[in-house]
C-alpha cells in the first residue's frame, strides 16, 4: 500500500508546475554553480598570470601557484550555499504540496474509506517526495560531474567518491525540509498558512540560529569563504555549546569535510556533525506519524 | 477631505487592521523582531566593552600628558548591521505575505469585484492597499530603530547625535522604500496567478533570487574572494600589487557589479550601510557626500518602488466589478 500511495503521489508530484519549475531551478543553480567555478579557475589564472608579470617586473620571485591551494572539488563550494537556500525551500514546497493537496481536495476523507491506515499514507508521501528529491539530487550530481570535468579535465575515484557523497549528504539535510512541510501542512488548515509557518522555520534555522550559537551574520550565510567572527563574548560563550543544534552550520561544516573545501578533520568529527542531521530527521518524521494520526479529515482544507 | 482621498484612507485602514489580525503576519514579524533585538543587544553589550577599553586609553593617555590622542576607531550606529540584514531578507518576506494576505483575502471572501463594483477606482484601491501597508513598515521599521537606538544608549553606552539621528531616519526610509517594492510584488503575483499560493511561490521565487541569489553571484565572482584568506594575499600581492591587477579586469568587474545592480536588496544594502557607518570607508564624510555617493542606489530603490506600484495600480485595475451579481 506504501508503494501505491507512493506512485500516486509522484505522479502529482509530475504534474505539478510547482515542483517541476523547483526541479528545473535546481537544476539551472547547480549548472550555475558549475560557470561560476569555471569563472573562478579562469580568474585564478589570469590575475596569477598578471601577478608572475609584476613580481618578474619588480626583480621578485614569482609567486606560488594558487593551484595548490585550491581544492579539485573546490567548484562545488556554491552547492554548499545553494543546497540550504534554494534545495531547502524546493523541499519545504514538496513536502507542503504532498499534504496539502489531498486536503484541500477532500480526497483525504474518500482515501480513508478504504484499507489503508494513516501510517501507510504518511509513508507512502513521505517515500514519494524524498525519491523526488533522490532524483533532482541524482540530476545536479550528474550536472556538476560534467561542470567538473569540463574545468578540471579529470576526476579521480576519490573525488567520485567525495562527490557522492555530497549529494547523499545534502539528500540528507533535504529530507528534513521535506518533514518540516508536511508537518507544518498536518498542524494548520489554511493551506498559506501553512507555507509560511514553514518558510519562518527554514528563516529561523537558516539565518537566526547561526546568528545566535556562531555570530554569523545574515548575509555571511551567503558567502560561501566566511570569514572567522570573534565569539569571545559571554552570549557566545554560552550559546556555542548549541552549535549542534544549528543543523544548517553543521551541513555546511561536513559538506566543506566531505568536499575537501575545509581543513581535513576526522572521520569521527565528520560523522559526529552529521548526527542532528539525522537525529532532526528522525524527530521530524515521528511528529508526522503521530500527527497524522489525530488530523481531522472531515474537515477539508482552506484553498488559500 | 475630497471623497476620493476619504476612500483611500479607508481602504488603507482596512488593510491596517486586517494585517495587523494576521497569525502569520505576526508569527514573522515575531521572528524579526527577536533576531533584531538579539543582534542589536549582543552587539550593544560588546561595544560598550570596546568603548570602556577606548576610555581607558584616553584617560591614560591624557593623564601622562599626551596632546595627540588617537580617534575612536568605533562606530555606534554600525551595530545595526544585523538590523538591516535582517529587514534585507526578513523584512522583504514580511512584504511579500503582507501583499499576499492583502489579494488572498479580498479573492477568498470574493469582495475584490465587489470593492471594484463601488465608486473606488483601480488607483484609490492600489493606493489604499499600498498606503496601510506603508502605515504597517513605518510601525515595524520606527520600533525596530528605537529598540537598537534605546540599546545602543544603554547597554552600549553611547546615545547617537542629531546626525547619527537623521542618518538612521533616512536609512529607514530607504528601508520602507525596499519594503513597499516587496508588498506590490506579493500583490501583483498573488492577484495574477490562479491560485493565490501559487503566486505566494512565485514572488517568493523572485525574493530568492533578487536577496539571495544574485547578490551571492556578486560577492563569490570577485576576484579577492576566490581563495580562503583572500587570493591577492596568497599570492603576495600588496594593496598597490592589487589594484594594479585589477586594472586588467575592468570588463569582468563591470559584469560583476552589473548583476549586483540587479538586485534590489544590494541597493538597500549598499544606502543603509553608508548611512550607518557601517563601511570604514564611508565614516569620514558628511551627509552630502554620502547622498552624492549613494545616487544611484538612492535612485534605483525609486525607480523600483514606483515601478512595482504602477504594476500594482494596473493589476487592480483590471480586476473586473460584479455587474450582475452571482457567484462567478
Amino acid at each position: 500500500m506504501i508503494g501505491t500511495i507512493a506512485s500516486q503521489q509522484g505522479l502529482l508530484l509530475r504534474r505539478q508546475r510547482v515542483a517541476l519549475v523547483g526541479l528545473g531551478t535546481m537544476l539551472a543553480v547547480t549548472a550555475m554553480a558549475g560557470v561560476l567555478g569555471w569563472s573562478s579557475h579562469h580568474t585564478i589564472v589570469r590575475v596569477f598570470d598578471q601577478a608572475v608579470r609584476l613580481q618578474a617586473a619588480a626583480g621578485q620571485p614569482a609567486p606560488p601557484n594558487p593551484f595548490l591551494l585550491k581544492p579539485s572539488l573546490s567548484l562545488l563550494s556554491n552547492m554548499v550555499v545553494y543546497i540550504p537556500l534554494i534545495g531547502a525551500l524546493l523541499a519545504l514546497v514538496v513536502g507542503h504540496l504532498s499534504m496539502v493537496e489531498d486536503q484541500s481536495k477532500g480526497m483525504g476523507r474518500l482515501l480513508f474509506t478504504r484499507q489503508v491506515t494513516r501510517t501507510q499514507y504518511a509513508l507512502g508521501k513521505i517515500v514519494a517526495s524524498t525519491r523526488f528529491l533522490a532524483v533532482t539530487l541524482t540530476g545536479c550530481g550528474l550536472v556538476s560531474l560534467v561542470a567538473l570535468l569540463v574545468v578540471n579535465r579529470t576526476l579521480s575515484p576519490s573525488d567520485l567518491g567525495r562527490l557522492t557523497g555530497f549529494y547523499v549528504l545534502s539528500w540528507a539535510y533535504l529530507v528534513v525540509f521535506v518533514l518540516v512541510g508536511m508537518l507544518t501542512a498536518l498542524l494548520t488548515r489554511r493551506r498559506s498558512l501553512a507555507l509560511l509557518s514553514a518558510i519562518g522555520v527554514w528563516l529561523v534555522i537558516t539565518f537566526v540560529v547561526p546568528q545566535f550559537t556562531s555570530g554569523l551574520r545574515p548575509t555571511q550565510s551567503l558567502n560561501p569563504l566566511t570569514e572567522p567572527v570573534g565569539t569571545s563574548q559571554a552570549f557566545f560563550r554560552v550559546t556555542q555549546h548549541a552549535q549542534s543544534l544549528s543543523i544548517v552550520e553543521q551541513y555546511k561544516t561536513a559538506a566543506g569535510t566531505i568536499l575537501g573545501t575545509s581543513p581535513n578533520s576526522p572521520t569521527t568529527e565528520t560523522v559526529l556533525t552529521i548526527v542532528p542531521i539525522v537525529t532532526a530527521g528522525f524527530v521530524l518524521l515521528v511528529l508526522v506519524l503521530w500527527r497524522i494520526q489525530r488530523h481531522d479529515y472531515a474537515r477539508s482544507a482552506s484553498d488559500e | 477631505m475630497n471623497e476620493s482621498t476619504n476612500r483611500i484612507l479607508q481602504v488603507a485602514r482596512h488593510e491596517y487592521r486586517a494585517a495587523v489580525r494576521s497569525r502569520a503576519l505576526i508569527v514573522l514579524l515575531a521572528i524579526l523582531v527577536v533576531a533584531t533585538a538579539v543582534s542589536v543587544l549582543v552587539g550593544a553589550t560588546d561595544y560598550a566593552a570596546q568603548l570602556a577599553e577606548y576610555d581607558a586609553y584616553r584617560a591614560a593617555a591624557q593623564a601622562q600628558g599626551l596632546t595627540r590622542i588617537a580617534p575612536s576607531p568605533l562606530a555606534v550606529l554600525s551595530l545595526l548591521r544585523g538590523a538591516f540584514e535582517y529587514l534585507e531578507i526578513i523584512g522583504a518576506i514580511i512584504a511579500i505575505t503582507l501583499g499576499y494576505l492583502s489579494v488572498s483575502r479580498e479573492r477568498v471572501s470574493r469582495t475584490l469585484p465587489l470593492l471594484r463594483s463601488r465608486p473606488l477606482t483601480g488607483t484609490e484601491l492600489a493606493t489604499g492597499s499600498f498606503l496601510g501597508a506603508l502605515a504597517i513598515f513605518t510601525t515595524l521599521v520606527a520600533a525596530t530603530a528605537a529598540v537598537g537606538v534605546v540599546a545602543l544608549g544603554t547597554i552600549g553606552h553611547d546615545w547617537i547625535n542629531p546626525a547619527q539621528g537623521l542618518r538612521l531616519a533616512l536609512a529607514c526610509v530607504a528601508a520602507l522604500l525596499y519594503l513597499s517594492a516587496f508588498y506590490c510584488l506579493g500583490a501583483i503575483a498573488t492577484a495574477k496567478a490562479k491560485m493565490p499560493a501559487n503566486g505566494l511561490v512565485i514572488a517568493l521565487g523572485i525574493w530568492l533570487l533578487v536577496v539571495l541569489v544574485l547578490p551571492q553571484i556578486g560577492d563569490t565572482l570577485d576576484a579577492d574572494n576566490q581563495l580562503p584568506g583572500g587570493l591577492f594575499q596568497a599570492l603576495g600581492l600588496n594593496h598597490d600589487g592589487e589594484v594594479a591587477v585589477l586594472t586588467h579586469f575592468t570588463g569582468y568587474e563591470r559584469v560583476r557589479t552589473g548583476i549586483e545592480e540587479a538586485s534590489l536588496a544590494k541597493h538597500f544594502e549598499r544606502f543603509a550601510f553608508a548611512m550607518s557607518d557601517v563601511k570604514e570607508r564611508y565614516r569620514p564624510y558628511g551627509l552630502s557626500w554620502l547622498l552624492n555617493e549613494t545616487r544611484n542606489d538612492i535612485g534605483w530603490l525609486f525607480a523600483y518602488a514606483a515601478v512595482l506600484f504602477l504594476g500594482l495600480r494596473r493589476t487592480l485595475t483590471r480586476q473586473q466589478p460584479i455587474h450582475n451579481g452571482g457567484n462567478s
